[in-house]
């Protein structure tokens, strides 16, 4: 029998890379189609993000190559800030990192590990480095391939060396095996496709493997608001947090750093809660004082404690006019609706805005690739502007859009209709249902946004399709009438003498004037103007994306490595 | 099928009754205005019965029938096209049946998968609607339908050329034309005393091969069933111009006494022309459900009366050509006992019981209902 000693001497610390090499699903990698999604996903954000924070109107280039069976090459090319040669193994090849880990900020990517957690990927199913170039703008770009050390979670640098180029901004180069790439819903280009909608400052272009190469051009050329980084309202606070929080403060005295680390604790909320707390004085309780017992007594108090509703400012949608233009650019709908109702909190603490866009016609809704003809409803959901691709039926986002009552808005068949449901929800902390962060959790609150939105956007999408049936049956009556009055104009020429062509002339225009279809294609065309959607003079004057060609560097940093 | 027509004033009215039915469209249409045509309503509701005439008549109520109203415009179109094909079927001089129209017309509408008709049955109502809103009959309009009467009997006609002499038909009599208006059928010589129209087939059979008529001096028709419009048009030329009575003979039950009515009176769907093809001298011989006690006719021969019976029946005692009382009682009778009776039950009697027997003692003791 081994003894207790034995035993822990084969008790080893992992380090964080080891933990999450072996639980890659809490990364969203797994899966062959989904953990390459994944993949974009975590680079794409990571530029976008880091382009903003340097207030750059982002320009992404990702190109995926297929190597062998299961076996790809994934490109990235930015045009950010780059990352300073010093820092580029931090940002990339260290787990838990990132710069936003532990801050209350809406941003796409939140846990610092994404992009880095990519490249461990990379590594752990080719066993080749992943291969950067970064440009500051400041000097020649640095040229560097990198792994980690998974049992020191640090980065590994080789060949790192200067390229003789103007550059700034970031390029990735990895490789992943028993990773498939496919179109439909939940592969890359659907991300891509959406992503654009949802950031609609953000120039996309995308090569499939195929070679086939889609831009997406930005809609606009504003910036998204800088998210500002809030404290958190009070009454979000949970025990172990608040003990932690109080602990790392550096304050003496409880009510200090409550007043200090939460929003909205000022004296009335502390006289009301020393008024709620009856087995001691929490003004005279010192940080020192507290044990988990007397937090617990104060995180429940504070429910019953009446607070001012947390500040909202922090949030970032992506705006009406901002929405509604992408929305155009993508989707080119014939018609479009978009909603933005107004800030609000759920679970009594934390802010959050719900947008919401319904678009008909056009290039909107789904098709399927084994039936063309027939359109099928999409849903689109974002949280804080990332696209969420997977486990669409436990998200509380899908749920609201199924629990409208859509006969009601002329849509007999939700599921058959070329429609595009857009829903963005906008918080500083969307409440996940799991690690993989792709379903939202049926807070009652956020439910109840959702829906308000999307009846409100309904009605105005249900005159649009109602117009549009009149217009059917009518087009439909007048193939009637028309191939009908030729026959009349016939049989009345032969009864009266009268030339046929005469009679069908004039029986047409009739048939024109009482349909009065005209009027409601006019009607119609108010109707689409009215909801920024213009069909014509469409600005052929699109920007050229530049071309980085960084295939060529890549090609000559492998060369040069070949030559070693 | 095509016969020739020499009426040529006839051919006149016609043509221009159908040309003016064109123009006032065409008028509409050059005044940039929805065209319709009206037309008179045939149905329960627009029919009448004359006191003078004795006849059903058509009322004043009139539909209008609207191209641009998607419900009517298939219609619409094909009265046109049926109004300009008869135009020119008068133009060649032809006669044709109304199945030859029908298929003259039935063409693959252009850009459309529809027929200008699919059935025939979609072509003959609106026949009629264009004869009774131009007032012409059928044969004006150079139409025939198919007929299936047979007539045998002491007479001599001349049809076109022919002489026909009803007396030597044999066993299956003589066949009546489609068209029996004077101008073709003409009546030479008549050497009989009354008209007996008998509902069925099978029964004028037996009145045939006993050459009933002979022995009583009278000619027998039937128009197997619902009498056709020329049977029921030379049943009124005998009547009218040679004064002989007409004698009904019909199962006791509400169809026949149906075809009784439609006989003496006319039909709804006709009303337009009964002043043209009803007989109201027409006299009903039997059978009845009195003559069972009358001739004793054995009980398990009656047949009960089923749900279609006695709704009929409630429905033929509202008609006002059957208010008069004998029929209300008829009518009363049959529904209390609760059966009926066909022609072919008098058989149980003996097989030449009806023609030897049952006719001669009816109109001898001038047995009929009104």
């Amino acid at each position: 029998m081994p003894s207790s000693a034995e035993i822990f001497n084969n008790f080893k610390e992992h380090s964080v890379a080891e933990f999450f090499k072996k639980n890659r699903q809490m990364l969203g990698l797994f899966g062959k189609v989904r953990s390459l999604t994944t993949i974009i996903h975590e680079f794409a954000t990571n530029s976008i993000d880091a382009c903003e924070e340097a207030h750059i109107l982002p320009e992404i280039e990702i190109k995926i190559i297929e190597l062998g069976s299961e076996y790809y090459e994934v490109h990235v090319v930015d045009n950010g800030p780059g990352i300073p040669e010093d820092k580029i193994g931090k940002a990339l090849g260290k787990l838990l990192a990132g710069t936003k880990f532990h801050r209350l900020i809406q941003t796409r990517g939140q846990q610092g590990i994404g992009a880095s957690g990519c490249i461990l990927f990379s590594q752990m199913t080719t066993g080749q480095p992943v291969k950067i170039i970064s440009g500051t703008g400041q000097g020649k770009p640095t040229y560097l391939e990198l792994t980690i050390d998974t049992a020191k979670n640090e980065p590994k640098i080789y060949s790192k060396k200067v390229i003789d180029t103007d550059f700034k901004g970031v390029a990735i180069k990895a490789q992943y095996k028993d990773v498939v790439y496919k179109d439909g819903p939940q592969g890359p280009f659907e991300y891509i496709r959406r992503l654009a909608i949802a950031n609609p400052h953000v120039t996309l272009k995308f090569q499939e493997p195929n070679g086939k190469t889609t831009v997406f051009e930005r809609a606009i050329k504003q910036m998204p608001k800088t998210p500002l980084e809030i404290r958190p309202h009070i009454k979000s606070a949970t025990v172990d947090e608040f003990l932690q929080n109080a602990k790392s403060s550096g304050n003496k005295i409880v009510t200090a750093f409550m007043k200090e680390c939460y929003d909205r604790v000022g004296e009335k909320v502390v006289d009301d809660l020393a008024d709620e707390i009856k087995d001691f004085k929490l003004k005279e309780l010192t940080i020192r004082q507290m044990d988990w017992q007397s937090a617990e007594k104060i995180v429940k108090a504070i429910q019953k404690v009446k607070t001012i509703a947390p500040r909202t400012d922090a949030l970032i949608p992506i705006e009406e006019e901002y929405l509604k233009k992408s929305i155009v650019n993508v989707l080119k709908p014939e018609s479009l609706s978009v909603v933005t109702r107004r800030p609000t909190v759920y679970h009594g603490g934390y802010p959050f805005q719900i947008e919401c866009a319904i678009a008909y016609g056009g290039d909107a809704g789904r098709t399927l690739k084994t039936d063309e003809e027939s359109q099928k409803l999409e849903i689109m959901r974002f949280a804080n502007r990332a696209p969420l691709l997977f486990d669409a039926g436990s998200c509380a986002l899908t749920k609201a859009v199924q629990s409208i009552d859509w006969k009601r808005y002329n849509i007999k068949d939700l599921d058959n209709i070329a429609l595009t449901i857009v829903v963005n929800i906008s918080s500083v902390h969307i409440p996940y249902t799991s690690a993989g962060k792709q379903a939202v959790a049926e807070e009652e609150e956020i439910v109840d946004e959702i829906r308000q939105a999307l009846m409100q956007a309904a009605r105005n999408i249900s005159v649009h399709i109602s117009r549009k049936h009149q217009l059917q049956t009518k087009m439909e009556k007048q193939k009637v009438f028309y191939r009908y009055g030729e026959e009349i104009a016939d049989a009345l020429g032969f009864l009266t003498g009268t030339k046929k062509e005469d009679i069908n002339a004039k029986l047409e225009k009739i048939i024109t004037n009482k349909l009065s279809i005209e009027d409601l294609e006019e009607k119609m065309k108010a109707e689409k103007k009215k909801a920024g959607i213009e069909d014509e003079n469409k600005e052929e004057k699109k920007e050229k994306i530049t071309e980085k060609n960084l295939t060529t560097f890549f090609k000559n940093s492998n060369g040069d490595k070949n030559d070693e | 099928m095509v016969t020739k027509m020499t009426n040529n004033t006839n051919s006149n009215k016609t043509t221009e009754r159908l040309e003016k039915m064109g123009k006032e469209i065409v008028d509409l249409i050059n005044k940039n205005e929805e065209p319709f045509y009206d037309l008179p309503v045939r149905s329960l509701s627009n029919v009448y019965f004359d006191k003078k005439s004795k006849t059903i008549k058509m009322g004043d109520k009139t539909s209008r029938r609207e191209f641009l109203n998607i419900g009517h415009a298939r219609k619409f179109m094909q009265t046109v096209a049926i109004a300009a094909e008869i135009k020119k079927i008068k133009k060649e001089n032809a006669t044709i049946s109304i199945r030859d129209l029908y298929y003259a017309l039935k063409h693959t509408i252009k850009g459309t998968k529809e027929n200008m008709f699919e059935e025939q049955s979609e072509s003959d109502p609106l026949i009629e609607d264009i004869e009774a809103s131009l007032n012409l009959l059928r044969e004006e309009l150079s139409l025939t339908a198919s007929t299936k009467g047979v007539i045998a009997g002491n007479m001599v006609v001349k049809d076109g050329k022919d002489v026909i002499d009803l007396a030597r038909m044999g066993s299956g009599g003589w066949g009546v034309p489609s068209n029996v208006e004077p101008e073709v059928v003409e009546i030479k010589d008549m050497h009989a005393e009354y008209v007996l129209v008998i509902e069925k087939d099978a029964v004028w059979k037996r009145f045939n091969e006993d050459r009933f008529w002979d022995k009583n001096k009278c000619i027998i028709i039937t128009g197997k069933g619902q009498a056709a419009r020329a049977e029921r048009r030379l049943i009124q030329r005998l009547n009218k111009e040679y004064n002989l009575p007409v004698y009904a003979l019909m199962d006791a039950d509400p169809w026949g006494f149906y075809i009784y009515s439609v006989i003496k009176q006319g039909s709804i769907s006709l009303s337009y022309s009964e002043e043209k093809l009803a007989t109201p001298d027409t006299k009903y011989l039997g059978l009845t459900i009195s003559d069972v006690d009358k001739f004793k006719i054995p009980n398990e021969v009656t047949i009960k009366l089923d749900m279609q019976d006695l709704k009929r029946i409630k429905e033929m005692k509202e008609y006002p050509w059957f208010k008069k009382k004998e029929w209300q009682e008829e009518l009363h009778l049959m529904k209390e006992r609760n059966y009926k009776l066909e022609l072919e039950a008098l058989n149980r009697k003996r097989i030449r019981f009806i023609t030897e027997e049952y006719v001669p003692r009816k109109i001898q003791t001038k047995d009929f209902l009104p």
